[in-house]
């Protein structure tokens, strides 16, 4: 094999030093050891802290490197053997924590000691397979009368007795070590005339000029081919596909079965990778024909025998001969791909390329675990079923490389979390995608057809399961959504009811009820400024605390929340909530906003604007998702304004101007009630505050006429969802959408980086609150924050205005007795639904946009409406 | 809230002295509830006007142990307006004057019949003026209505829901009072209210001498007491019934509970439709339809509401077990009330209730005798429909499964405008024909088989007011 031909260069002998795992130095005292690391850091080969000694920890952990015994008195000799037993005892453990910490890192560590025994040896073989990484052994085996010779000329000679002792123990260890389950065991006699050289690591690729990522194959060679044309790619003299900037080719495997070419496919992707032009990763079925190609017994299905045809049909059409040589460099060449890929930039990870998935421990690492994990995925065998059942893997990936991946067909590119499915299941009539990076763009090409017309294939199980209604029994008794950002979200069976109960009566379908807005906190702290209740200073105080150090403090419209689902066009409707539809628009409760026909006439509009700006095209996206407030207040309040707020107005403003009027008759008549009037003076101006409050939010409208849509968040677009964006992005796309539609109002936000923005910001919001309006929503930078404990902190908090919190908490609550007993006021609960509420409202999206089932993205949405119907002061 | 009295003329000075108080000095109590609050604007022998009001604490008004989780409720007109919680504020500072027991010396002013200017409000009732006006101008009064300001910077309402009442009249002052506390709570519009026996007792003592001959009594009494039993109560002991003493009901306070009126609206499924039975009519020909099928033994009951079909059909021979599938708890709960009384009658399968929706799949549905959705397609958006239908004829795959819904061509019969529907939440209402071409086309699709039946007094013209479609899964492909 290469690996051996390498070890014999210009006659010397060389010994190469993995790039990772544990080289396990074996070698009674005196053979040479710490003068071999010695040799290794001098020449460059290992850096210092790439070996440990049992010798160093002996003194790290306890001053001494060796106590002597024997020249004691007997009854001192056990008490100074037993200080020196223990004090060896914990000077392995604690190099056996470092060498385990460097090993979960992927570094090289080359540890100094004896070894003599088997069972020391075999815990860095656990110690390594545990971390997946690669243990050798280097076995100093030098003559006894080297061993005695040198232990005279030294410090604290070990004796000649024990250097015997410890060259009998090699010698009885020497035959078996092979077995003792090292990847890799060197015998060394003498040093002399030895090199030592360092391998690299295999796994790691520069980016260089770019990459072009392809999905899995199958077979499928003219839509390959039709990709790469479309990627640039052109064929050079020998008929290798060139990009002329330089990019290179990567497939994530499975390039083979099921299809009608896989053999041109295999020998087009051998050559390429030969030529060093291409990379292609393992995979499940290239794995089966390895092994198939390599004389194994292996069953070969899922559309594996039909390579054994091309192979067949091969070697009737060139000769058995050809065919021989053909199955032995497709062997190799199978045998040879790596589990995963890691594309770097600058020394950096940028990118990992495997076939069926990876753990974020696993990444630049090789183990027979890791091939396997990286070949089938995250697998877990249930009792009665046939198949293995397979996990979300990709929901745990937190280390932020982009791993993409294919082996696991979706109808579309699925994007989770810094993870990128490219399988479109071009063989069961799908697409072929490429995923271009740097440009994280995707390129798909459209099966020619259904090749492997699997009525049971993973595309149409994807979509024959997507709209089954969901299971009640789930739900109905409580349950716990699994989310990405907060863990777990438990709600309780009672609420889960009461949530039922609306979705069943009162919501749109729930196909289309893929979000709902989460509910949002005042500051915890109420404001300090005796005049006022909240106050931006404490949201500012608030995130600063959690180590906020941007925030952004958007202007709160007042009017009425609503969820816009806006489609390209009606078959874009169909493919993701099932039905032919431009769109919906529903309240943060999920009951359609608008009545049908005004609803459609809205939706109308919106959907013409924006094709009509190429919205759309210019986004590539069949849909949209806006978080949006839609105002005038009264277009879906007037009921409740006129019933209660403007009721209750005028009954307040009667009242006491009635009262003012005989006050002041009282007055002129002698009676002392100057107290009383200023007083009932102060009490009318707040009822007609709170009169003038509410007609702030309302106008009136006429058709259309009138209606603003002011969207704050684009929560996402097709494959792929934007809470990863800062707010001012979101504002800005808010702003691109106002330039679409008239319909679309711009929202004001400022940027508080600074004391004097937060000076400013206050301001501000005191003018405009001032003039009545409802207030803002202070919000860190980006979407989704977490403070240094690595919580998940308040995602937004609303600052409300002084005159519109009449219309909350009453009109007479700035009396300083009011005012001191509603600042008792407790938001705990309101916070914990707040994050509750984030975290399912950005998990339901993230499903929505995978397409998974409906009752994956219905059991973050009822988990959500059932929180709603949990109680919270609702002034709140 | 607030009360002014006015005397004018001969002993209006006496107003002051009947009402036990200081014309010069400020009243002004405060006790756990509310703020009350007297002072006089004038106070000669000829004119003197008393002004009450009361302040109740605006906190501890929505802390209350009953405030319900409502932002509503935090803004609330029960602060402002006058009602039986004002009258119960000022019942202590009037009480002498309610009473009639002044210093012995003015007592012979107790039934004189002053001048009197009565103005209180804000008012906050769904009376009409006209009802209004009856009210006083029955009892001798001339009365003055004010309404609140009701313009708005855009268009909310024709006119304020507030108005301020002024009546003038000759009256003793104490007559006056009491009328003015049973009128004042009879106005206000609160409905979900804690009435408790002895509102009786208070009503009889304060109408006495003039309610029985009011002409809006029985309205009087109904807005006041608001339950059949304690309107009854009262009547009972006004003719002197035997064992009906309020007093021994006084404890025996009445749950807050909807009015008559409101459980009239909310109660029955059908508003529009008469109620010729035609809910019992369905509900037999159900019975009718499943007593006649082979295999009925498991019944599932689909949006089985308050539980009544559920109930009729426990006594269908043969049947052995019934779902009751609901998904709302209100209803659920109602249900569960009514067949916890069938526990333990003879040949009686009580009904089990079961959470459970049309939008979603509970397994345990599958594979029963008989389901039955008995006028539930209809409060389903037409768009919908289709999926309902698939997870009942796919996955749930009854025996047999029944629906009924409305014939829309028979609304022309009700006379009912063309266009509407019989119900609010009805989302489409078929005509017979659209009716059995759904019903067929579903045949089409899955294997059943379908036949169609009315219920109720057919007409010649336009059928049956409801359709019933019985559809038969074809044994032979299962």
């Amino acid at each position: 094999m290469r690996e051996q031909e390498q070890e014999r260069q210009e006659g010397q002998r060389v010994i190469s030093l993995p790039h990772a795992g544990i080289v396990v130095l074996i070698g009674a005292s005196n053979s040479g050891k710490t003068s071999l690391i010695q040799r290794l850091t001098e020449e460059g080969t290992l850096r210092p802290s790439e070996a440990v000694s049992s010798d160093a920890y002996r003194i790290l952990v306890g001053d001494e490197e060796y106590i002597d015994w024997k020249h004691r008195p007997r009854e001192e000799a056990d008490i100074v053997y037993n200080d020196y037993q223990r004090l060896s005892e914990l000077a392995f453990e604690a190099m056996n924590t470092i060498v385990a910490m460097r090993c979960r890192l992927g570094k090289l560590t080359v540890v100094d000691a004896t070894h003599l025994q088997a069972e020391h040896r075999k815990k860095y073989i656990d110690l390594a397979q545990q971390y997946d990484v690669p243990c050798t052994a280097w076995v100093l085996d030098l003559p006894e009368a080297t061993l005695l010779e040198r232990d005279a000329g030294r410090d604290h000679p070990r004796g000649r007795q024990r250097v015997k002792q410890q060259f009998g123990q090699l010698k009885r260890s020497l035959r078996g070590i092979r077995d003792e389950g090292f990847d890799r065991t060197y015998f060394i006699k003498t040093t002399d005339g030895l090199q030592f050289k360092r391998r690299e690591n295999q796994l790691l690729v520069e980016i260089g000029e770019g990459m072009d990522i392809i999905g899995d194959i199958h077979g499928c060679y003219d839509e390959m081919i039709e990709l790469l044309d479309q990627l640039g790619y052109v064929p050079d003299r020998e008929g290798l596909y060139r990009h002329p900037e330089g990019r290179q080719l990567v497939s994530v495997g499975d390039i083979m079965s099921r299809g009608p070419q896989s053999l041109r496919t295999m020998s087009f992707w051998m050559r390429h990778v030969d030529a060093g032009i291409a990379r292609m990763i393992d995979s499940n079925h290239g794995w089966k024909i390895a092994r198939y190609l390599d004389g194994r017994k292996v069953e070969l299905s899922h559309g594996d025998e039909n390579v054994a045809a091309e192979l067949e049909a091969y070697a009737k059409e060139a000769g058995q001969e050809a065919a021989n040589g053909l199955r032995e460099k497709l062997k190799r060449f199978l045998l040879s791909a790596p589990g995963h890929l890691l594309f770097c930039r600058d020394g950096v990870r940028r990118l990992v390329v495997t076939h069926a998935g990876i753990r974020d421990e696993y990444i630049g690492k090789q183990s027979k675990r890791i091939q396997d994990f990286c070949r089938y995925g995250d697998t877990e065998f249930t009792a009665g079923q046939s198949a293995p059942v397979r996990k979300e893997w990709y929901v745990h990936h937190n280390s932020g490389e982009i791993i993409v991946w294919g082996h696991d067909p979706r109808p579309y590119p699925a994007v989770v979390k810094n993870t990128v499915n490219i399988d479109q299941g071009v063989v069961f009539g799908g697409a072929l995608t490429a995923y271009r990076y740097p440009e994280q763009q995707f390129i798909s090409v459209k099966a020619h057809r259904d090749y492997a017309a699997d009525p049971d294939s993973p595309l149409i199980r994807w979509e024959r399961g997507r709209f089954s209604p969901p299971n009640l029994r789930k739900f109905v008794d409580g349950y716990a959504v699994q989310t990405d950002l907060y863990g777990e979200v438990k709600v309780r069976g009672e609420l889960v009811k009461a949530a039922l109960d609306t979705v069943s009566h009162y919501t749109i379908p729930l196909e289309e009820l893929v979000y709902l807005p989460p509910t949002m906190s005042p500051p915890p702290d109420v404001a300090a400024d005796e005049a006022y209740l909240e106050h931006p200073r404490e949201a500012i105080a608030y995130f600063r605390a959690q180590g906020v150090q941007t925030m952004v403090a958007e202007k709160k419209h007042m009017g009425s929340r609503a969820i816009l689902l806006l489609f390209r066009d009606e078959q874009a409707g169909q493919a993701y909530v099932g039905r032919p539809t431009l769109g919906t628009i529903y309240t943060r409760t999920g009951r359609a906003f608008f009545d049908a026909k005004t609803e459609a006439e809205v939706l109308g509009k919106l959907n013409a604007d924006l094709r009509a700006a190429a919205y759309f095209d210019h986004n590539d996206t069949d849909l949209v998702l806006l978080d949006a407030e839609i105002v005038p207040w009264n277009l879906k309040a007037r009921e409740l304004i006129s019933a209660q707020y403007a009721h209750v107005a005028e009954a307040a403003v009667m009242d006491r101007e009635q009262l003012l009027g005989k006050l002041r008759e009282a007055e002129q008549d002698g009676r002392e009630v100057t107290e009383w009037i200023a007083e009932m003076e102060e009490k009318l101006q707040s009822a007609q505050t709170f009169r003038e409050a509410f007609q702030k939010y309302c106008w009136d409208v006429d058709g259309l006429e009138g209606i603003r849509i002011a969207p704050f968040h684009t929560l996402a677009h097709s494959n792929r969802t934007f809470f990863g964006e800062t707010h001012v992005w979101h504002m800005e796309h808010s702003r691109e959408l106002t330039r679409a539609s008239s319909l679309f109002l711009e929202t004001e936000y400022r940027t508080i980086a600074s004391e004097a923005d937060e000076a400013e910001v206050i301001r501000w919001w005191q003018d405009m609150t001032e003039e009545g309006h409802e207030g803002i929503v202070i919000k860190p930078g980006t979407f989704i924050f977490r403070n240094g404990g690595s919580r998940m902190i308040q995602p937004a908090l609303k600052v409300r205005g002084r005159k519109y919190l009449h219309i909350i908490y009453g009109i007479d609550y700035l009396q300083p007795e009011n005012l001191r007993r509603l600042k008792q006021r407790k938001t705990g609960k309101k916070e914990r639904h707040a994050l509750m509420e984030s975290a399912l409202g950005v998990e339901s999206v993230e499903r929505f946009i995978r397409k998974e089932p409906l009752e994956r993205v219905h059991e973050c949405v009822l988990a959500a409406l059932a929180l709603e119907s949990d109680p919270v002061d609702p002034r709140l | 809230m607030h009360l002014i009295i006015k005397a004018q003329g001969e002993g209006a000075g006496m107003l002051s002295r009947l009402l036990a108080k200081n014309p010069y000095n400020l009243y002004d109590r405060t006790d756990k509830e509310a703020r009350v609050r007297i002072v006089f604007t004038s106070a000669s022998e000829v004119e003197t006007e008393a002004v009450i009001y009361a302040t109740p604490d605006p906190i501890d008004f929505v802390r209350g142990p009953s405030a319900p989780e409502d932002i509503t409720q935090y803004i609330n007109d029960r602060e402002f307006v006058t009602s039986s919680l004002f009258c119960s504020y000022i019942r202590a500072a009037l009480g002498t004057a309610l009473n009639g027991r002044p210093k012995e010396e003015y007592l012979p002013w107790v039934d004189h019949r002053f001048g009197l200017e009565l103005t209180f409000g804000p008012v906050a009732s769904n009376l009409p003026d006209r009802i209004v006006e009856e009210l006083f101008t029955a009892l001798g009064y001339d009365i003055e209505i004010t309404r609140g300001d009701g313009v708005y910077s855009f268009d909310l309402k024709s006119r304020s829901t507030v108005r301020r009442i002024r009546l003038r009249g000759e009256q003793t002052l104490q007559t006056a009072l009491r009328q003015l506390f049973v009128l004042i709570p009879a106005l206000d519009d609160y409905k979900h209210y804690f009435i408790s026996g002895d509102e009786i007792d208070k009503i009889r003592r304060y109408g006495e001498g003039w309610l029985d001959s009011h002409p809006q009594r029985g309205l009087i009494l109904k807005r006041s007491l608001r339950f059949a039993n304690l309107i009854k109560q009262y009547e009972e002991f006004g003719r002197g019934l035997p064992g009906s003493s309020p007093e021994s009901d006084a404890s025996d306070a009445q749950k807050p509970q909807e009015t008559q009126e409101t459980q009239a609206s909310s109660d029955g499924e059908e508003t529009k439709e008469p109620k010729v039975r035609l809910n019992d009519l369905r509900y037999a020909a159900i019975a009718d339809a499943v007593e006649a099928l082979p295999s009925k033994a498991a019944v599932v009951d689909f949006g089985s509401g308050e539980g009544k079909l559920s109930a009729r059909l426990v006594s269908v021979p043969g049947v052995k077990r019934i779902y009751a599938v609901e998904p709302s708890a209100v209803s659920q709960l109602r249900a569960m009330e009514r067949f916890a009384k069938l526990e333990g009658k003879p040949g009686v399968t009580v009904p089990t209730p079961v959470t459970g929706s049309l939008f979603y799949y509970d397994e345990s549905l599958r594979n029963q005798d008989v389901m039955i959705l008995c006028e539930v397609i209809e409060h389903i958006d037409e768009h919908r429909l289709a999926r309902v239908m698939e997870t009942i004829l796919a996955e749930y795959a009854p025996k047999v499964l029944i629906l009924t819904t409305p014939n829309k061509e028979y609304n022309e019969f009700y006379e009912m405008e063309a266009g509407t529907m019989r119900h609010n939440d009805h989302r489409f209402e078929w005509s017979r024909k659209q009716f059995s071409g759904w019903c067929g086309s579903w045949c089409e699709r899955y294997s059943y088989s379908v036949e169609g039946k009315g219920i109720g007094e057919p007409s010649e013209a336009f059928g049956y007011p409801t359709q019933m479609a019985v559809f038969t899964r074809k044994e032979s492909e299962v």
